[in-house]
């Protein structure tokens, strides 16, 4: 563990994102601190997955700053726009990792060989250290017993967890995590979430947009309501989740909680 | 039908119709090569969202398609050689007429192939933080070969066929050859007789190729 807790990992300042004259994400300013545990929930539409995106540049910001680790992402030209070259952009998602709705594994490689993918090709490891990377991520999501399989012989939720192992491989500063479970039957779901949980008591840095509120509530240091592309609010999960403030807060918790179980009797 | 089958100038003239295959095998060869390889800038070109750079490919690519083959033969024979500096023989006109046909339709399989993989693949990618380059080199371009060889294998089946059609301007592919003994040994029915089987024969194993190859892509998707 780090000495230092308040390390800063990433922080977006004034990040403004429109596709044409739709404005997504309004003044985002977001400081992340190193093993924190960021879960960004909001209605649909509301710049969740946008703002995600923005931080590996999977959707370039039209305005604000990204700085990982202190270094501010692109160059500045004279007008203060940004200009960002593949190169710069290429090394920051190389320290990024993010997890899909829809896993995206690669179908034409092995469990093993998508986990040794970023290593390779983009860190240029050597082949022990590539198997090295392979065998201990795919261990921490359970998987070491699959590395021989297709993506196409896993279930969902499987492929899912492999996914993340991939991701891990780059052994990036933060995740990213894009509704991971989104496209999950409900029973594979807890599998995934229960990886997730792992990594965040471990001490990995992440974001996560989902809409499992349980987890948020959970495994959450910090949780995020965005709405019309502006963070609403944001603290503790008791204090969001619990008591929010906020009209629109209320209102998606509401449409959440419609349908609830007594507690299941599983004895 | 009393006809009386007579193949003994099959047997007579061989040696003419090896040529012809040889020649007709060439051909194929060539156009396969040069039209697959340009096939892949053409396609790049249409893919590519500078105008400048896609109409101009997709002009190409229309007149290709939209025109017979045996046109383009005929006018690269005799049109071409009054616009151009360099002197077109048989070989030369045929070579330009279906290597031009052949780029036409390839540069199809290879933009089809390449739109068919999923966008979440380029995400992955890209996601790892791989370049451009090294997407299309590690990604993409692996799994769109897959799903591109039947139809390409289909070209050249379709490719051996079109290279009889350079008969009509004198190459001496086989057909040619036929042609030119069935006028010396008054023997048409046998000699076309002989090149259909020859064709077949040449040409049934890329079919059943296909055909495997299809079956393959069927059970793996």
């Amino acid at each position: 563990m780090e000495t230092n807790q308040n390390t800063e990992v990433l922080c977006l300042e004034g990040l403004k994102k429109s596709f044409g004259d739709l404005l997504v994400l309004d003044n985002i300013d977001l400081r992340v601190t190193k093993g924190e545990t960021i879960v960004i929930l909001g209605a649909s539409g509301s710049g969740k997955s946008t703002m995600l995106r923005c931080v590996n540049f999977m959707e370039v910001p039209s305005g604000g700053r990204i700085i990982l680790h202190g270094e501010q992402v692109g160059k500045e030209n004279q007008n203060g726009s940004r200009t960002y070259d593949e190169k710069s952009l290429s090394d920051l998602r190389s320290r990024v990792g993010m997890v899909f709705q829809h896993f995206n594994l690669f179908p034409h490689m092995t469990v093993k060989q998508n986990v040794m993918e970023g290593p390779r090709t983009v860190l240029k490891c050597d082949q022990a250290e590539c198997e090295r990377r392979a065998k201990l991520y795919l261990d921490k999501v359970g998987l070491g017993w699959k590395a021989d399989a297709w993506p196409s012989e896993l279930s969902g939720g499987q492929q899912q967890r492999v996914a993340i192992a991939r991701a891990l491989a780059m052994e990036p500063d933060i995740m990213l995590f894009d509704e991971a479970t989104s496209a999950l039957d409900p029973e594979l779901v807890g599998e995934v979430l229960e990886t997730m949980k792992q990594l965040a008591e471990e001490g990995m840095t992440m974001l996560i947009v989902t809409h499992e509120l349980g987890f948020a509530y959970t495994v959450a240091d910090r949780v995020l309501f965005l709405s019309k592309g502006k963070i609403l609010e944001q603290g503790a999960p008791e204090a969001v989740l619990i008591n929010p403030k906020e009209e629109a807060t209320k209102n998606f918790l509401r449409g959440h909680g419609s349908f609830r179980l007594p507690e299941p009797n599983l004895d | 039908m009393d006809y009386q089958w007579d193949f003994s100038a099959v047997v007579t003239y061989w040696p003419v119709l090896l040529v012809g295959l040889k020649n007709t095998i060439i051909l194929a060869a060539v156009c396969l090569v040069l039209g697959l390889f340009f096939g892949l800038f053409v396609g790049a070109a249409r893919y590519s969202s500078n105008r400048l750079v896609n109409w101009p490919a997709t002009a190409f690519v229309e007149v290709f398609r939209n025109t017979p083959v045996l046109v383009q033969i005929m006018w690269f024979y005799f049109a071409f050689p009054i616009i151009s500096p360099i002197e077109v023989n048989a070989f030369t006109a045929a070579t330009l007429g279906l290597t031009l046909n052949t780029v036409a339709f390839s540069s199809e399989i290879y933009r089809a192939g390449i739109q068919s993989i999923s966008k979440g693949q380029w995400e992955a990618a890209k996601a790892l933080g791989m370049t451009y380059t090294e997407q299309m080199r590690r990604i993409i371009l692996p799994q769109a070969i897959r799903r591109m060889v039947p139809a390409f294998t289909n070209r050249a089946v379709e490719l051996v066929k079109m290279t009889s059609l350079a008969s009509v301007i004198a190459y001496g592919e086989l057909m040619h050859q036929a042609k030119t003994i069935s006028i010396i040994a008054f023997n048409p029915i046998e000699m076309y007789t002989s090149v259909a089987i020859i064709f077949f024969v040449l040409i049934a194993p890329l079919s059943l190729l296909v055909q495997r190859l299809e079956m393959k892509k069927r059970k793996s998707s």
